[in-house]
């Protein structure tokens, strides 16, 4: 039943999106049936991620009553999430004359000023940092040893310098057509056959799987029993 | 050690600082260079430029705050195209962190800019989770997936969203993504929907893109800053995208340089070492 | 932007800058606040746009329309049920049903828009400039059997697969290269962004 249950799910919700397919969705029945699928699908998807963030603060929370070390961090992730939460979800009307727009999800709310003043500077940041360790490790690892490797970086060069406008004015002083045939060649010769293997691999992988688990056959989503 | 060894092993610290060098310098001594169009890029803004008057064009902002920087510059000089040919404008975003916050943020902010009224002339649906069924989902009801738009009003008080019920409403769509999102535009929107798809790409997810152009499933892309550089200057609207690229140039030469020296360092010590073990 | 933003933003982006030379307090410190700023984030999100919009407002306001919504939302609870040992096996159900649907829609639009799709795109005369090039589409159907092959590892690359496969690493290679140098602009464009901001609006901001 515990196994079961899910898989007999699993199996009949997949079955009604693969002929919802093939028929018109106009079609009231399969099309009703399907739509309304893919609308609790949505729902039952957003608590997922809800249970997800809760669990982060069930963690942190753990950490702060056991009063592991660096527990004082942890309180600190706990009390965010509170500061970002509560005021979103406070009713507007319970707030004073004036004060209404510091609650809610809208421009202007609280929510709306920590995430784009605190979170997204820190997200762009983290991202940014990469620049410095990608300059690092393509100095550091990037040696011709083999053909491979001196193709893969000939071309790495030749892009860099076909993306930037200094660049591409040096590529044009060599050849007024190397920037055309690098776009042309390869980019959309040998780039794009290889990204194309590689996009029907994938989606033969993942069809697969896709079958694979409508027959029940992978379960591993279902985590241990 | 020798200077080849010197040159093969610089400490990493002494990168960062010709890297923040590189960075900082052209913000001090700026110099603006001529950005050619691509041939991706002229297919998507031609594509936007051919849309009848008042299309409905859904505009999405399936985006993390981390790549920003590459990506609102090419949802700005989106909305600026948008909006200057008077169409209508839906955005949606699949990505639940950051997504429904800068789309409402930038639109509106160039909404005003152009007059557009809220409700009439663009809409912001937000966010609804798993992206599957919000995808397939709008191919039939809009409103099932999203009854309300990010501020909660109801579509149904909402004039544009009165005459936008499903993908058969919308002209064109302008995926602007920095994930794989991409990839189920056009395998579910476009395959099963028929709908034109363009795309705003991150570079890291450009080269992918190819293959779609190639195979007439994505209309035109623009590829990262360059891309987004090259959108900004046919759209007439430079701006963060056209100032980066001559910060980009000084530091894609930096980085060729330091990969020169590299292996310049590499194979003159291993050349050292084999005469000395030649000797021996 | 004011300025108390300005110096908000420029803190955090310092903060989190501060790790390219150790890991360190105010490094942590940022951090911790950008894990517990994101939940936050999530928890408001969904329950305003999954339990309110899309159950709680449809449930109270048109009960008789709408009460099939009772059922996705039990199974959401359920969900919680993954917190408790004893009862997680509930959890499966909402799971199950979640991907079963995503499976069913993945199964065909993958066959369907990127197996055909892109099978149909080889087989089309590739055009540059309006005008048909026969070099272009050779290369890269040439391109697209042999990355195949070599990714095809059921049998030994002998022989004239092993001679296709060592093409298709070439082709691999060159993808890769273009690749990187596609990703290192991508990079590079992230820090742009952020020291555009120092430099702009936090130093300019002392300036003027």
């Amino acid at each position: 039943m515990r196994t079961l249950l899910p898989l007999a799910i699993a199996f009949i919700s997949g079955l009604i999106m693969v002929i919802a397919f093939f028929i018109n969705p106009e079609q009231k029945t399969v099309g009703t049936i399907s739509q309304d699928l893919l609308i609790w699908s949505s729902i039952i998807g957003g608590f997922t991620f809800l249970l997800g963030a809760i669990s982060i603060t069930r963690v942190n929370w753990k950490q702060v009553s056991m009063r592991k070390p660096g527990w004082g961090y942890n309180l600190l992730t706990v009390l965010a999430v509170f500061v970002m939460a509560v005021p979103a979800l406070w009713p507007a009307a319970w707030l004073p004359s004036g004060w209404e727009r510091l609650a809610g999800r809208n421009a202007g709310s609280i929510y709306d000023w920590l995430f784009l003043y605190t979170a997204t500077p820190m997200s762009q940041t983290m991202f940014a940092i990469l620049a410095f360790y990608i300059a690092s490790a393509a100095y550091r690892a990037f040696r011709a040893r083999s053909t491979e490797a001196t193709l893969l970086l000939l071309t790495a060069s030749m892009v860099m310098l076909w993306r930037v406008p200094m660049g591409e004015a040096f590529l044009l002083f060599i050849s007024p057509d190397l920037p055309g045939v690098i776009n042309t060649y390869i980019m959309g010769g040998i780039s794009l056959s290889v990204q194309r293997g590689i996009i029907i691999g994938a989606a033969l992988g993942a069809a697969t799987m896709s079958l694979r688990i409508l027959l029940g056959i992978e379960r591993t989503y279902m985590g241990r029993s | 050690m020798n200077i080849w060894q010197r040159l093969a092993g610089l400490h990493r610290q002494w990168i960062f600082i010709l890297v923040w060098i590189a960075v900082i310098f052209p913000l001090i001594v700026p110099a603006t260079f001529e950005i050619s169009t691509t041939p991706e890029v002229k297919a998507l803004y031609d594509a936007v430029e051919a849309l009848p008057d008042s299309s409905v064009v859904m505009l999405t902002f399936d985006l993390y705050p981390n790549a920003l920087a590459e990506t609102e510059p090419m949802t700005r000089a989106a909305l600026h195209h948008l909006f200057r040919n008077n169409h209508k404008v839906v955005t949606v975003t699949t990505i639940p962190l950051g997504g429904p916050s800068v789309a409402e943020r930038v639109t509106r902010e160039l909404a005003a800019e152009y007059g557009k009224v809220y409700g009439t002339d663009f809409v912001n649906l937000g966010y609804k989770p798993n992206y599957v069924s919000v995808l397939k989902g709008m191919g039939s009801s809009i409103e099932s997936i999203y009854p309300a738009d990010n501020s909660g009003t109801p579509l149904g008080r909402l004039p544009l969203m009165t005459t936008v019920k499903n993908y058969a409403d919308i002209a064109f769509i302008f995926v602007v993504t920095d994930n794989g999102i991409i990839d189920f535009w056009i395998s579910i929107v476009n395959a099963q929907f028929g709908k034109p798809v363009g795309a705003g790409v991150t570079s890291v997810m450009a080269p992918k893109q190819y293959a779609y152009i190639g195979s007439g499933q994505l209309t035109g892309m623009l590829g990262g800053m360059k891309g987004a550089a090259e959108y900004e200057q046919l759209v007439g609207k430079p701006a963060l995208a056209v100032t980066g690229m001559g910060i980009q140039s000084l530091v894609h030469f930096l980085l060729i340089g330091l990969i020169v020296v590299g292996n310049l360092g590499f194979f003159m010590n291993r050349r050292s070492q084999a005469k000395k073990g030649g000797g021996a | 932007m004011e300025i108390f933003q300005i110096w908000v933003m420029a803190f955090f982006t310092l903060a989190i800058f501060s790790f390219l030379y150790a890991d360190n307090p105010v490094f942590k410190f940022a951090e911790h606040i950008f894990a517990g700023i994101t939940a936050g984030y999530y928890v408001a999100l969904y329950l305003d746009t999954v339990v309110k919009q899309q159950l709680w407002q449809p449930l109270t306001q048109d009960f008789n329309s709408n009460w099939l919504l009772i059922f996705p939302g039990i199974l959401g609870l359920l969900m919680f049920a993954r917190l408790y040992p004893r009862f997680s096996w509930l959890a499966r159900i909402g799971l199950a049903f979640v991907m079963g649907t995503t499976a069913g829609v993945f199964l065909m639009s993958e066959l369907h828009g990127n197996v055909l799709g892109q099978m149909a795109g080889t087989m089309q005369i590739q055009q540059t400039g309006g005008e048909p090039n026969y070099v272009l589409t050779i290369l890269i159907i040439i391109g697209l059997i042999s990355t195949l092959i070599y990714f095809y590892f059921s049998k030994e690359h002998v022989g004239a697969l092993g001679a296709t496969a060592k093409l298709g690493i070439w082709f691999i290679m060159i993808s890769f290269g273009a690749h990187f140098g596609y990703t290192v602009m991508a990079r590079i464009s992230l820090l742009i962004g952020r020291v555009y901001f120092l430099w702009t609006d936090w130093i300019g901001s002392f300036i003027t």
